[in-house]
């Protein structure tokens, strides 16, 4: 019975065998490259990050904890730094990005693409020159100071921008801006004007309206550009190594220095882990904070 | 396209060379100094790797009957470190057939050349090789450039071919003498420097003038600068070194107070970190020009080939660090002997002159100065490119340290640059 009905029945239960499988065929791509560029890296990193060694001796896993008592108790300043300079530049993100990310959905009519290009034109320079260019843009000489200092005379000649924490922040806050912005824009762009017309008929004031129909919203956009711009700052060591100071270092300048400097891998490993779990637990508390279901919605 | 290329070149593509080159160059220096000035340069406290025997290479040079060359020759060296004419020499970026040189070798012994830019960082070049040395094959570079430090860990491991004497006559009789007898590697069976440069002092006259400050002649006048007007080096070997001359420690690599010394300059700097002090690469020269510092730590090749009008090298009273970049066979290079006779070929008086008319760092080869005369008159009293004596007689080489001490090193300098 059974082979026959095997034989019989092979295209059409082949075809919904397939048919069954399909979207693991279609996802497999995905996830080979994220099992073999992410995953596979990952666990390499871990075994890394609790090994002992030198790079000329090799390095042997050892179940050590050392690297990561180092990268707990070592750096207390760089991991201040990170934590505050992207809470402010994020914030800063959201103060300058709302607020163009409205005008380009509910304003910006027959413009929308071209404005929405402009946010993105800056890609079209690599990230190392637009953060180069704010060397220029910061100096002490720069066009920006020398206004201020030599034009107007409001500044105090020696005052100095370049190298300084605001520097850092000027320049991380400039190259995560799209970040933010853009999905701000893509919830915004998704509310029904209608729902906004309806407040006002039922007499909400045009901050009520905001506040309590098209904030809430754009909560979605707002979760994901703050997610997306803070985790980039938090690991970004490029500003603070062009525009900062050693006072000023980031704990990507820290894991870069133990990769490249000291050859001291596992620090480094112990490090990007702790980094990664902790960026992990923070956004978990924040979609608790702000609600799963908005979220989704 | 054109700016970004240009700050590209400039930005990335320099320093690292420049900080390659200035570690390698530190090193041979240091090498050089040490054999030049005190027979004692070695301490007996200090590991001084010993070559490992010399084994007869299985490779094509063993058989005495003449050789043939072999090719490609995969040949591994610094952005911007040999001869560029036309439109790469502008760019700064080696393009195939852009070198006078490479071009040269390859009509004389009618072999093919692979020159590859592909060193910008010791250590990041090193951590590409090292796991082939590690696994006892070979890594598929045939002649690499590499510092003094880095040269002498990788012949003491054993992971570089012996240089057949025989075939580099031009080398054994053209190096300089203050490069010879390395306390690493004495009778060169394993390397010859292909250019070192000096870590000293630099400003910019125009920029001092206009702040009023004086032109700092030692080290000391540096330190007394305005922090946050100073800039130091991001090669922790060097910052180092001058920190050690100018507290008049010794920054002999085997000085047995060395830990403590090493110490004493990270807390003598620490302050100037708090006052604003930053740690730059040879981006003190566009710092310079934006008036950003008014006085840096330097690397003597950068202000002979990229600085600006009023840019100046000062060879500091405590003295001067010096470094080499080394030519190397890696073990199991399959081009060895083509490899020799590249060693050979630019150490051609005639070759070395007109490399140096390009690169402008301290050339290793003797009688290149009576050749670039030739090419560009008044180079060869360019003291950046063919140092007198009494600079010589100031070379410190604080580049081959033992494993602690560089440990040691890395912690200070991690802990005063922030990293």
């Amino acid at each position: 019975m059974t082979t026959t009905r095997a034989t019989t029945a092979p295209p059409g239960k082949w075809r919904r065998r397939l048919f069954a499988a399909g979207p693991y065929l279609l996802l497999a791509p995905g996830l080979l490259w994220l099992l073999y560029f992410f995953i596979w890296p990952a666990i390499q990193m871990f075994l890394m990050s609790i090994s002992s060694g030198t790079l000329d001796n090799g390095f042997h896993v050892t179940g050590t904890l050392r690297p990561y008592t180092d990268a707990l108790t070592k750096f207390a300043t760089q991991w201040g730094n990170s934590l505050l300079y992207g809470a402010i530049s994020t914030t800063l993100d959201f103060l300058i990005g709302f607020p163009v990310a409205y005008y380009i959905a509910f304003r910006g009519g027959r413009y929308k693409n071209v404005l929405l290009f402009l946010v993105i034109a800056p890609f079209f320079t690599s990230f190392l020159i637009r953060t180069i260019s704010w060397q220029i843009l910061l100096g002490d000489e720069g066009p920006i100071l020398a206004f201020l200092k030599h034009t107007i005379g409001v500044m105090p000649v020696d005052f100095s921008i370049l190298y300084s924490p605001i520097a850092v922040i000027a320049g991380l806050t400039y190259n995560f801006l799209p970040f933010m912005i853009l999905p701000l824009y893509v919830a915004l762009e998704k509310i029904d004007i209608r729902v906004l017309e309806a407040a006002g008929d039922l007499y909400a004031s045009a901050w009520q309206t905001f506040r309590r129909v098209t904030f809430p919203l754009a909560l979605p956009g707002v979760f994901a550009g703050t997610i997306l711009t803070f985790i980039p700052t938090m690991g970004d060591y490029v500003n603070a190594e062009l525009l900062g100071s050693p006072k000023t270092r980031m704990i990507g300048n820290v894991i870069q220095g133990r990769f490249l400097q000291s050859t001291d891998y596992p620090t480094a490993s112990a490090l990007s882990f702790v980094l990664m779990a902790g960026i992990l637990v923070a956004v978990l508390i924040y979609a608790r904070a702000l609600g799963t279901e908005q979220l989704t919605g | 396209m054109d700016i970004e290329r240009d700050l590209l070149k400039t930005d990335l593509t320099r320093r690292r060379f420049l900080q390659g080159t200035a570690l390698a160059g530190v090193a041979a220096f240091l090498a050089a100094c040490t054999s030049g000035t005190s027979e004692s340069g070695a301490p007996a406290s200090v590991s001084i790797p010993t070559p490992p025997p010399a084994t007869p290479t299985p490779v094509p040079a063993s058989p005495t009957p003449v050789p043939s060359p072999t090719g490609p020759l995969k040949f591994a060296n610094w952005p911007a470190y040999i001869d560029l004419a036309g439109k790469a020499g502008e760019a700064q970026v080696y393009a195939p057939g852009s070198s006078p040189t490479i071009e040269q070798f390859k009509k004389k012994y009618g072999v093919a050349v692979d020159y590859e830019e592909k060193i910008q960082d010791n250590k990041t070049f090193y951590a590409t090789v090292q796991p082939q040395f590690q696994a006892g094959s070979a890594t598929g570079w045939d002649l690499i450039v590499i510092t003094d430090w880095l040269a002498a860990r990788v012949i003491s491991k054993g992971w570089a071919e012996k240089i057949d004497h025989g075939t580099v006559p031009n080398a054994v009789n053209n190096l300089v003498d203050a490069l010879k007898n390395q306390v690493w590697d004495t009778a060169n069976d394993y390397h010859y420097p292909w250019q070192s440069g000096m870590t000293g002092i630099g400003f910019n006259t125009k920029v001092l003038k206009a702040a009023k400050i004086a032109e700092p002649k030692s080290l000391k006048d540096l330190f007394a600068i305005q922090s946050n007007k100073v800039s130091f080096l991001t090669e922790s070997r060097d910052t180092f070194g001058l920190g050690l001359l100018k507290l008049g420690k010794s920054a002999d690599p085997s000085s047995p107070t060395l830990a403590d010394d090493l110490q004493a300059v990270h807390d003598d700097m620490k302050p100037l970190v708090e006052k604003g002090l930053i740690f730059a690469d040879n981006s003190y020269l566009k710092n310079f020009a934006a008036k950003k510092t008014w006085a840096a730590m330097v690397w003597s090749g950068d202000l002979a080939s990229s600085g600006t009008e009023g840019d100046t090298f000062q060879v500091p009273e405590e003295g001067v660090m010096i470094w080499t970049d080394n030519m190397v066979i890696p073990k199991g290079a399959v081009n060895k002997y083509t490899a020799e006779l590249m060693v050979n070929f630019v150490y051609d008086p005639k070759i070395a002159a007109q490399v140096e008319d390009y690169v402008y760092y301290v050339c290793p080869v003797k009688g290149a100065d009576l050749e670039i005369k030739k090419l560009d008159p008044g180079a060869e009293s360019n003291p950046l490119i063919f140092p007198p004596a009494d600079v010589q007689a100031k070379y410190h080489n604080f580049q081959f340290l033992s494993d602690d001490i560089e440990a040691k090193l890395d912690e200070l300098y991690l802990d005063l640059t922030g990293g």
